[in-house]
């Protein structure tokens, strides 16, 4: 007959991608920290879990279901929502991912999403659809990659790995980062916040204390203060107490340059303000009363992430 | 002659294996189709028994007689023989004898990851064949599969329609679309469910030695 033909490239592959189920899945866990479906999470070293930070709708009472049915409690041991990552604790003897040290990731590449919205594992398959460079989130996180996948989003695919054919996690996958596509966390990214996470509770970042939205700029402002940017970003907020204040930057300020480079999206704003500028003093330009004004200010730490909103993700 | 393909050694193998194990499963998927007022009403079965035994789903053959075509393009009437709303199932038999039955595979073999396909006729486009794998197993309190829950693009017309391991064999009956996973009834409930109402032990599966 002939589906007897032997030996059969799609039974090998069928039972590389099982193997490679197996091997991952001793690794993900079930985290108990929202109502309805369990969300699922990676043990990347010894005692700590990453999953991705949305899935955790409460702080305390948290548990997980270990891979051999085993139900601890495990703790929070940070949170980064501007990468959508988190860290829980927990005290069981479960084996460690098999993470890629290395940049493996290629488009076209055969890939797994695992979960675990459940006591069983789940698997979906799917390719690596594109690939891009380093890239800021929404919240302003720093992505080492951009990794988007053409894979269906099932129930607990946030917080899951993504799995190679040979069973190593090429990074942690979320819905949260994308309205649009399923996206992974790379590897290398996912290592790094999980470090900062694990020594310091939190991943450092700057902040200045202001909220701003983007705003057309008047065409004769343009040509007569001869900017070369269409876009400012208005004040529409200062934090009291914060360091934009202590500069005496105002409501209604449209801030036009940071530290000499031109701001007119929020996102550019938070790529200046990564974690070694931390105590930096920065010339701020903005536009007030129609004319540019320069504005000193010393770029302060973030003591504390917001929680994140409560939405219906998977 | 046709350009060479640009893919390495396994690319090429695989995709002559695709063609050649849709082509297989194919031969034991049939067509069950019945004229009605609304237009025609369709669905696939598959061929259990080479003397004339179809499975489909009960809200398939919600009729009692439906035009089976095969995968020749002869076309006969079928008669629904069985049926369990519950367990979604119904047999239908077609006076035919020698047809290419489904070989028998095993569900419980299955594990999340292992590669499988569907074929069926999704909003009347026939033979549309379908890859994914298995996403989990829905089992009952012994243990036993109840559901195949396989990440696999399915639509309307897809229901009764085979869906196989990599290696052609039968796993399971595909029955609806649940939360976007393709779910589908083991091959062993099938098994149970012609033996209490077919009732005929012969009618089961060719038990396929590789």
């Amino acid at each position: 007959m002939p589906a007897a033909a032997s030996p059969s490239v799609l039974e090998s592959l069928s039972n590389d991608l099982t193997g490679a189920v197996e091997r991952v899945g001793a690794s993900v866990v079930a985290i108990h920290a929202r109502r309805r479906i369990p969300s699922s999470g990676v043990v990347w070293k010894n005692g700590i879990i990453v999953t991705a930070s949305h899935t955790l709708q409460r702080d305390d009472d948290i548990s997980v279901t270990l891979p051999n049915g085993d139900k601890v409690d495990a703790s929070i041991g940070g949170r980064d929502p501007s990468t959508d990552l988190a860290i829980l604790k927990f005290a069981a003897k479960v084996t460690a991912a098999n993470v890629d040290a290395g940049d493996s990731l290629r488009v076209g590449q055969l890939v797994l999403a695992l979960g675990r919205p459940g006591p069983s594992v789940t698997a979906a398959l799917g390719i690596v659809s594109a690939l891009g460079g380093e890239w800021r989130t929404w919240h302003g996180g720093r992505i080492d990659r951009f990794v988007r996948l053409d894979l269906a989003i099932y129930d607990g695919f946030s917080g899951g790995p993504l799995v190679d054919g040979s069973g190593r996690v090429l990074g942690i996958n979320t819905s949260a980062l994308s309205r649009s596509a399923a996206l992974t966390i790379p590897a290398s990214t996912v290592s790094r916040v999980a470090d900062q996470l694990i020594a310091t509770g939190h991943v450092r970042r700057g902040y200045i204390g202001v909220a701003a939205q983007p705003v057309q700029l008047p065409d004769e402002l343009v040509r007569s203060l001869s900017l070369s940017q269409e876009l400012g970003l208005l004040v529409i907020g200062v934090d009291t107490g914060g360091p934009a204040q202590k500069a005496g930057l105002l409501l209604g300020d449209v801030l036009i340059t940071f530290d000499g480079q031109p701001v007119s999206d929020p996102a550019e704003l938070l790529a200046a303000m990564s974690a070694d500028r931390v105590g930096a003093d920065v010339d701020v330009g903005v536009i007030r009363a129609a004319r540019r004004e320069k504005v000193r200010v010393t770029i302060g730490e973030r003591q504390s992430e917001r929680r994140e909103t409560r939405r219906g993700r998977k | 002659m046709a350009a060479r393909s640009r893919l390495g050694a396994t690319g090429d193998a695989l995709a002559v294996e695709m063609s050649s194990l849709a082509q297989f499963v194919r031969s034991f998927t049939v067509a069950l189709t019945a004229a009605s007022r609304r237009g025609t009403h369709a669905g696939t079965g598959v061929v259990w028994h080479p003397d004339g035994l179809i499975v489909t789903n009960a809200h398939v053959a919600t009729r009692d007689n439906y035009t089976v075509t095969l995968a020749t393009g002869d076309t006969l009437d079928g008669e629904v023989i069985a049926r369990d709303k519950e367990a979604d199932l119904a047999a239908l038999s077609i006076p035919v004898r020698g047809l290419r039955q489904a070989p028998a595979g095993d569900a419980a073999s299955l594990r999340p990851g292992s590669l499988v396909l569907a074929l069926g006729h999704p909003f009347g486009v026939a033979n549309a064949l379908a890859l994914g794998v298995v996403h989990h197993i829905v089992r009952d309190g012994a243990g036993d599969p109840r559901w195949i829950a396989a990440d696999v693009q399915l639509a309307p017309g897809n229901s009764g329609g085979p869906l196989v391991d990599a290696t052609g064999r039968l796993v399971g009956v595909n029955a609806m679309i649940v939360s976007g996973l393709g779910a589908a009834i083991p091959l062993e409930v099938v098994t149970k469910f012609l033996r209490t109402t077919v009732g005929r032990s012969a009618w089961s599966p060719e038990v396929w030695a590789a």
